[in-house]
């Protein structure tokens, strides 16, 4: 599986207003990223400011092509997720092979 | 405010406690050595005049004797009588003088005088008192005595004269000293006085820097409120605007709604609802929630309101509306925006949906549970040309639409439990009481928890099928 281009963009916890910095921080494309996996399986909730972070960069990597798998695990989270549409607009998983399977697939084609 | 040195004076202080103290204690020693040079000086005065007084009477005793030995006339004899009465104690004070000035050389050149005298006395004086010739021989050896008490009180006045000097130059030196530590005073005090006004300089510098900051800090406090309260004035006025909101009451649907803004005051929400009646038994309701407070929220809730009702007055079909203000929104850096736009139709009890990042609607038909309706797409404002699903629904007679914002099911982070106490809120509710539906679910669910959002909800009953024939035929009697 090539990895080395698959960048990890790991958060934990409860995402909100408090924790607006780090999200910015953390939702950056590096250079040399061809696709993204947004691991936010140890999330359990993220306020309205945190999903807007969250739609903010999936958007921004979707018009840079750049595929990009989201892993979400707690059912209250992606409960919220669905409520934001995301789940209509990028690819969610529950298991990290599926995601990693999903990105390399990307990156293969 | 408790009296404290401040440690930016002790430095100059100190050091001016240092040289008070030198300073004190050389004034001490050169006035001691002052002090004790004149009382030298004076000393050496006496023990001069008394040595001198020795020779005085030396001299007197050999005058009379000479004089007696040339005329023998007794009256002669008179000088020689008085000092050699005189003598002894004369000698005695001036060796206790010279003894007093510890000159125990010059003492000992008196005590050689002294003796000489008495030699004198006995070899030359009386011999030639007893005698009735003057004896010439033998007043030329009184003549050599007395030339030898003369040489010995000579050597004690050098001497005298030697300490005397070496006095002077000691008080002379002692007074150069007071001198130099009086300039050593005045620079000292000097120096002191110029790091004292340093130091003072300083700390007035840091008091005028400190007083600037807390003013600057006061001002600045001062502004953020006169600005929290200008945003919050502007943001209460735009959402009284919409609370004045006026629900249509068409027939065979009844509307209700209720808004609960959040507890936080700070917090001044984005949350709307709108209802538009349509022809054909129709009605466009809305929903909606920026992202964000304030201001800037509050301005786009008004836009996005608008907009939302203007492209439903050319084409009301929900997911082309939601599409359109959607694309006009993303022209502009705009905050994201969620929304239900749903149109009913109230005749045969059907609607039509679309959402956009929202959570979703709540349909209760009679003899059913509560269930949510399938959610949506992304919010407004984040993708454009993004696709806006339209969902339809066949409900039937008696059937409850519930649209509500987030703070409705995210008062605690755990979504999920807040969906099922919506749920039960708007079985309860719709059982409970006819009349107000919106608040009534408000009630239920805020009874216990406090609104950490604000909150709206939008409640749509339609009517039964009893009412439905009658305004039917209602209208079949008025056409007819």
């Amino acid at each position: 599986m090539n990895e080395g281009a698959i960048q990890t963009i790991r958060l934990a916890g409860e995402l909100d207003l408090s924790r607006k910095r780090e999200l910015r921080d953390a939702f950056a494309l590096s250079n040399d990223a061809r696709a993204v996996l947004l691991d936010l399986s140890e999330v359990v909730y993220a306020d309205s400011t945190a999903l807007t972070e969250l739609l903010r960069f999936c958007a921004s990597a979707q018009g840079a092509n750049i595929p990009i798998a989201i892993l979400i695990v707690a059912p209250q989270f992606l409960r919220l997720v669905q409520y934001a549409g995301l789940a209509t607009a990028f690819k969610i998983f529950q298991e990290r092979g599926e995601a990693l399977h999903y990105l390399s697939e990307c990156a293969g084609t | 405010m408790p009296s404290r040195i401040h440690p930016a004076i002790v430095v100059p202080l100190a050091f001016l406690a240092v040289v008070i103290g030198v300073l004190v204690a050389g004034g001490l020693w050169v006035q001691s050595t002052v002090a004790s040079s004149f009382g030298d000086a004076e000393s050496i005065g006496t023990a001069r005049f008394l040595v001198e007084d020795v020779l005085r009477r030396q001299l007197d005793e050999e005058t009379g004797i000479r004089g007696y030995a040339v005329a023998r006339r007794a009256t002669l004899l008179q000088p020689y009588f008085e000092a050699l009465a005189a003598l002894p104690a004369t000698l005695g004070r001036a060796t206790g003088a010279l003894e007093k000035l510890r000159l125990p050389t010059a003492a000992a050149t008196l005590e050689d005088a002294a003796g000489t005298n008495r030699r004198w006395l006995q070899e030359v004086a009386f011999p030639l008192l007893t005698s009735r010739s003057s004896r010439p021989g033998l007043q030329f050896r009184g003549k050599r005595l007395v030339d030898r008490v003369r040489t010995d009180i000579a050597s004690i006045e050098t001497s005298l004269a030697a300490r005397d000097a070496g006095g002077r130059l000691r008080a002379q030196q002692a007074i150069a000293w007071v001198d130099l530590f009086a300039i050593g005073a005045i620079s000292a005090f000097l120096f002191a006085a110029l790091i004292f006004a340093f130091q003072q300089y300083r700390l007035g510098l840091r008091i005028e820097e400190e007083r600037i900051k807390a003013e600057e800090q006061r001002r600045r406090s001062a502004e953020n409120r006169a600005a929290y309260l200008a945003e919050k004035r502007i943001a209460d006025t735009l959402q009284r605007a919409f609370a004045q909101n006026v629900l249509p009451e068409p027939a065979m649907l009844r509307l209700g709604a209720t808004y609960l803004p959040a507890t936080e005051e700070t917090k001044i929400g984005g949350d709307w609802y709108d209802a538009l009646e349509l022809p054909g038994d129709r009605v466009l309701l809305a929903i909606g929630d920026v992202t964000g407070h304030g201001i800037e929220a509050a301005v786009t809730m008004n836009r996005t309101r608008q907009l939302l009702i203007s492209c439903a007055l050319i084409d009301p079909s929900p997911g082309p509306v939601l599409e359109r203000v959607n694309n006009e929104l993303m022209r502009t850096d705009s905050p994201f925006v969620t929304a239900i736009a749903a149109l009913v139709d109230a005749r045969d009890c059907e609607f039509a949906y679309s959402a956009a990042g929202h959570p979703p609607a709540v349909l209760l038909e009679p003899g059913k549970r509560a269930r949510f309706l399938e959610v949506g797409s992304l919010p407004l404002g984040v993708l454009r040309n993004a696709v806006y699903q339209t969902h339809r629904v066949r409900s039937t007679p008696g059937a409850l639409l519930v649209l509500y914002t987030d703070g409705a099911v995210e008062h605690s982070h755990d979504v999920v439990q807040g969906e099922e106490l919506l749920l039960a809120a708007v079985e309860s509710a719709a059982h409970a009481s006819q009349s107000d539906v919106a608040a009534a679910i408000c009630n239920r669910i805020f009874a216990d928890r406090k609104a950490a959002d604000d909150v709206a909800i939008l409640t749509l009953r339609f009517a039964d099928s009893q009412t439905m024939m009658m305004v039917g035929a209602g209208r079949k009697a008025g056409l007819a």
